[in-house]
């Protein structure tokens, strides 16, 4: 998570003005979803990819290793698909193990790549709005869509706080472990409860302090800050609802 | 007569929970327009006083009067007080609340009620003026400390206040880092900011301040220009305290004959260097 903040700060896209890439984004999945064909994910899943390594400037390298994380998890899960347990072999593959067959249909080998596939593009949505979009922008793009102030309130206050709790925790590991705090599996045991009780009060008094600090700037139970905006461009906008016309195009053509 | 902005007589405060006063009968009054030094021991009421200034904390007796009005507590009068008193703390970690310099900056003066297109020219002239240009687009975890430490003072210039205070600025910055927050301090008492900060440096405090506080348990023990209070060694001990460099070497230099004590007390290393060369 931490990388991913750090990628997506030196983002070439990230002066971007943040509404074009969130609709640009939640569009692009919505008509993942709603279409679940492996045209349009693969059409969504090239663009998605080419528009974070060669316009964001994201490694490739890094790029596809984030991509391999949800695809081993759904590899892995699309398994209970393909495989059946059954009396009768299958059209695509069977072993018979004892009185019964372990088998595959041709048609669940073909809907559980629809279904990696849909949800690996589903996923490159999402990565294309994380890598590029620092989290203050997103929230403020909640912000003009309505989002409720309370849950807008409480996520700039936990994105803010998991660093510095990060780094409060890092340091007291760090310090553990100059001191053999990790040596074994007892002593890592017990020094990660000290550390996680030790975080625990930690984040009290901070949160204690940070109130006081807030009151002290006239805090008067609403938080209010500016949203530096970085203006949308013509050209930007028109290639996106272009891009847009295409996809939904394809989807109603899928559909039908 | 006395241009009085912060007054305050016999403070009481202790936290809950705690037999001990944290303020024992604190009395103190501060000149407008003065840069205010605030010494003493860890635990001796400086920052439990800081907040009593800025109405984070009430005391639970004695009054503190700002411009010869006694603090008013209401909603509204909280509200005008914590515009005209700003406190930088200590660590920066637990005043930015926002990953955003930007947003961050911007909040204290959106609270003033001001329309948001002055809030941004505001937030933008501050700023520049502090350098923060070319970090301004990182976020808030990923700046050095000293560069948070100018955000955090950036958070109250924005709102424009009377009397400002830092707890402990120096701390753990660079020397290159404490000698921009130095600078930013001068500027802020040339426009007639009244300056409070607590500080443990000696050296520094003697060079700066118009006035010296030395605390001691929860109140005042000795105050005065820094030529008066770090001349009393005794007091100073009691304190924890050590004379500032400048001083203790004008000291030997007079008693060994080669500077006459007729001289001005030197506040900083260069007025001394200027005597010798003179002499």
């Amino acid at each position: 998570m931490i990388s991913i903040d750090r990628l997506c700060y030196n983002s070439n896209l990230r002066y971007v003005n943040a509404g074009e890439k969130f609709a640009f984004a939640v569009l692009s999945l919505c008509a993942c979803v709603l279409s679940r064909s492996i045209p349009v994910s693969c059409f969504v899943l090239v663009i998605m990819g080419i528009l974070s390594v060669w316009k964001g400037g994201i490694p490739f390298s890094c790029y596809m290793r984030y991509m391999g994380v949800p695809l081993v998890f759904l590899l892995l899960s699309s398994l209970a698909i393909i495989i059946n347990f059954s009396g009768e072999p299958l059209d695509l593959f069977a072993f018979s193990v004892g009185g019964i067959y372990i088998t595959g249909s041709r048609e669940s080998l073909f809907y559980a790549l629809n279904l990696i596939l849909t949800a690996l593009a589903s996923v490159s949505c999402l990565y294309f709005l994380s890598f590029h979009t620092p989290m203050p922008d997103i929230l403020s793009v909640l912000r003009r869509l309505r989002c409720p102030k309370l849950i807008l309130e409480l996520m700039l206050l936990i994105y803010r706080f998991i660093f510095v709790l990060f780094e409060v925790a890092h340091a007291i590991r760090v310090s553990q472990n100059s001191r053999l705090g990790n040596r074994n599996y007892r002593t890592s045991m017990k020094s990660f409860g000290a550390m996680a009780s030790a975080l625990l009060i930690r984040a009290m008094k901070k949160s204690d302090a940070l109130y006081n600090a807030m009151e002290a700037r006239c805090y008067n139970g609403d938080i209010r800050v500016l949203d530096e905006n970085f203006p949308p461009r013509g050209k930007e906008i028109i290639l996106i609802v272009v891009f847009e016309i295409i996809l939904y195009g394809l989807v109603v053509i899928e559909m039908l | 007569m006395k241009d009085l902005i912060l007054k305050a007589d016999n403070l009481y405060f202790s936290y809950e929970g705690d037999k001990n006063h944290s303020l024992n009968g604190l009395s103190l009054e501060i000149e407008r327009g003065k840069k205010i030094a605030f010494m003493g021991p860890n635990g001796s009421g400086k920052s439990t006083f800081f907040l009593c200034c800025n109405g984070i904390l009430k005391p639970v007796s004695g009054s503190l009067c700002l411009d010869g009005e006694p603090y008013d507590y209401s909603r509204k009068g909280l509200l005008k007080l914590r515009q005209r008193v700003g406190i930088v703390f200590q660590d920066p970690d637990s005043q930015l609340f926002s990953a955003s310099v930007y947003q961050e900056i911007s909040f204290g003066i959106l609270n003033l009620g001001v329309s948001e297109e002055e809030a941004a020219r505001e937030v933008e002239e501050v700023i520049g003026r502090l350098e923060i240009t070319p970090f301004r687009h990182k976020p808030t975890h990923a700046l050095s400390g000293g560069q948070k430490k100018l955000v955090s003072i950036a958070d109250i210039l924005v709102m424009h206040p009377d009397i400002i205070i830092l707890d402990e600025p120096a701390a753990a910055l660079d020397p290159r880092h404490s000698e921009m927050v130095n600078k930013i301090v001068d500027k802020l008492t040339e426009k007639g900011i009244t300056v409070m900060i607590a500080t443990h440096d000696v050296d520094y405090a003697m060079g700066w301040a118009d006035q010296v506080f030395l605390f001691k348990e929860g109140r005042v023990l000795a105050f005065g220009t820094p030529e008066e209070v770090f001349a009393d060694r005794e007091t100073l001990r009691e304190t924890n305290l050590r004379q500032p460099a400048v001083l203790e070497l004008f000291e030997t230099l007079c008693r060994k004959g080669i500077l006459s004590s007729q001289l001005k007390t030197p506040r900083r290393l260069e007025d001394l260097e200027r005597y010798i060369r003179e002499s």
